[in-house]
């Protein structure tokens, strides 16, 4: 499905992404994980073609992630997700499946749907100015889900939630992983990812440290975050 | 997808963004304080089709008041629209990036080029059908002070809808790299220069002038003048259009030809800028 062949991103002087490789296949839950500066959302960027890499190459189905079509199959939450305050929840999402192709009544069960699953029916016709962090960031989940992609790519997909809303945004994911989405997963919250994703990758000063099913990382009487740490911190030393 | 396919789907795109942009800018305030501002021009244009106006002793009669206050009022629209579309052009990209819209778009199946022309579309389309509006009103005050019509004057509206392309443009290439603000102004200096170099080349080839300076005005203008956009004059030309007069360019190109070249040239920079840009 994602495919990242020897991928180098820099910045000037600056090397955010340095000679990465993995790929994810048709239906993976993947965890991008690491400290804050060590490339993830860099990469998301380059999975998204907002940003392209400066060597090496991306694709996702076969197609480059140039091609803008791949992004007919991707859904994508940001990592700090805003929503125009003028518009209402109903308003933002009409207007995502409007860009995915859906017109009138498709894109109004579409987003009556995807209200629905996030929870936010009856509450989406109100200005997005209005919404705590926490509406804001389900009504971003509702616009990713939109359309229902193959491809769901989440950046901090549950911050600004309550224990309540972790629990709806894992049960969201529960529920794609049958209809065969694939997931990119990028999360500072280590006991989420443990008990959703299938595989993760752990990066450090833009480079892959560890890269393997969850179920190898982390070995009896441990945690993933205890991992996490242990593999940053030798890194440091 | 065949040809006709994507180049359909990438026009819906564009439209749809357009239609974006018009609605969105429609539910700033700023838009609103701008539309007030010139109703009260116009309201304030309307007084003058009634007064009473003597030269050299003779009262000055309707019509030909009106025609006058209808031409100087048509150049004072224009102007000011300049600076209206600089003002509702400069801060497109930036609010885009902050409050999400340019995730919205371009993390859906839209192209960069689609979502700078949508947007640059909308804003053109917006400001367009604004002084086209306001050029309708005066149009319809002179048409009920005298009973007649001014013929011309909407087509010489429709005319400089180019210079707000050029604007649109113009203002939207320079806040890439500058303060939204700046590159209001830089625009609306640009286009001033213009304005003053065309004002005092027409100047020059006063007969009156020419005589007062015997030979020491040069009589062709310098090259930088030829090239320069040419707004003020496709606004000279549009008023050829309303009194019927005969219309002088400056150099070989013809002055909408010459903004349509520049705007092309700056769409296409914009586009290229754009491009290269990590979102």
């Amino acid at each position: 499905m994602i495919s990242l062949n020897s991928v180098t991103k820099r910045f000037g002087t600056v090397t955010a992404v340095d000679n990465v490789c993995y790929t994810v296949g048709r239906g993976e839950y993947f965890a991008l994980l690491g400290p804050n500066g060590a490339g993830k959302t860099t990469i998301v960027r380059m999975l998204l073609g907002f940003s392209s890499p400066t060597e090496g190459s991306i694709s996702i189905d076969g197609m480059s992630t140039v091609n803008t079509e791949v992004r007919r199959n991707i859904g994508y939450l940001a990592e700090h997700h805003r929503i125009p305050p003028y518009l209402s929840g109903r308003e933002y999402l009409m207007r995502h499946a409007a860009l995915a192709g859906l017109n009138g009544v498709a894109a109004k069960k579409e987003v009556a749907r995807v209200l629905e699953i996030v929870g936010m029916t009856g509450r989406d016709r109100k200005k997005s100015a209005t919404y705590s962090k926490g509406m804001a960031q389900r009504i971003g989940l509702g616009a990713a889900i939109l359309g229902k992609p193959r491809l769901l790519i989440l950046d901090e997909p549950v911050s600004g939630l309550d224990p309540l809303g972790i629990r709806d945004v894992r049960n969201v994911l529960d529920d794609l992983r049958r209809d065969g989405v694939t997931v990119v997963l990028n999360s500072h919250l280590l006991s989420e990812v443990e008990k959703t994703c299938d595989t993760a990758a752990i990066m450090h000063k833009g480079r892959i440290i560890v890269k393997d099913a969850i179920t190898s990382i982390v070995k009896e009487n441990e945690t993933l975050e205890d991992v996490f740490i242990r593999c940053v911190e030798r890194e440091h030393a | 997808m065949c040809s006709f396919a994507v180049w359909r789907e990438s026009m819906r795109n564009l439209i749809k963004i357009a239609l974006y942009t018009l609605l969105d800018q429609m539910r700033l305030k700023s838009f609103y304080v701008l539309l007030g501002v010139s109703i009260l021009f116009v309201l304030h244009i309307r007084t003058c089709y009634g007064g009473r106006y003597i030269v050299q002793g003779q009262q000055v009669d309707r019509v030909t008041v009106a025609w006058h206050a209808s031409k100087i009022a048509f150049h004072v629209i224009c102007c000011g629209m300049f600076l209206l579309t600089a003002l509702l052009a400069m801060r497109v990209f930036t609010r885009d990036r902050n409050d999400g819209s340019l995730v919205l778009f371009l993390s859906r199946p839209v192209d960069r080029w689609q979502y700078v022309f949508g947007r640059v579309g909308g804003i053109w389309i917006l400001s367009s059908l604004f002084m086209f509006v306001l050029h309708c009103t005066i149009f319809l005050i002179a048409m009920s002070k005298t009973g007649g019509v001014i013929p011309g004057y909407l087509l010489a509206s429709t005319v400089c809808f180019i210079n707000l392309l050029f604007t649109t443009l113009l203002v939207c290439l320079l806040s890439l790299y500058m303060p939204d603000f700046i590159a209001a102004l830089a625009t609306v200096g640009i286009v001033a220069v213009g304005f003053i170099s065309d004002g005092m080349h027409l100047l020059m080839q006063n007969k009156m002038i020419q005589d007062a300076f015997s030979g020491k005005i040069h009589p062709d203008p310098a090259w930088w003048r030829i090239i320069y956009p040419k707004v003020s004059l496709v606004q000279r030309y549009a008023v050829s259009l309303i009194d019927k007069s005969e219309f002088h360019g400056m150099g070989p190109v013809h002055p909408v030809l010459n903004v349509i070249f520049f705007s092309v040239i700056i769409a296409g920079i914009l586009y290229v800028v754009f491009n290269r840009r990590e979102i």
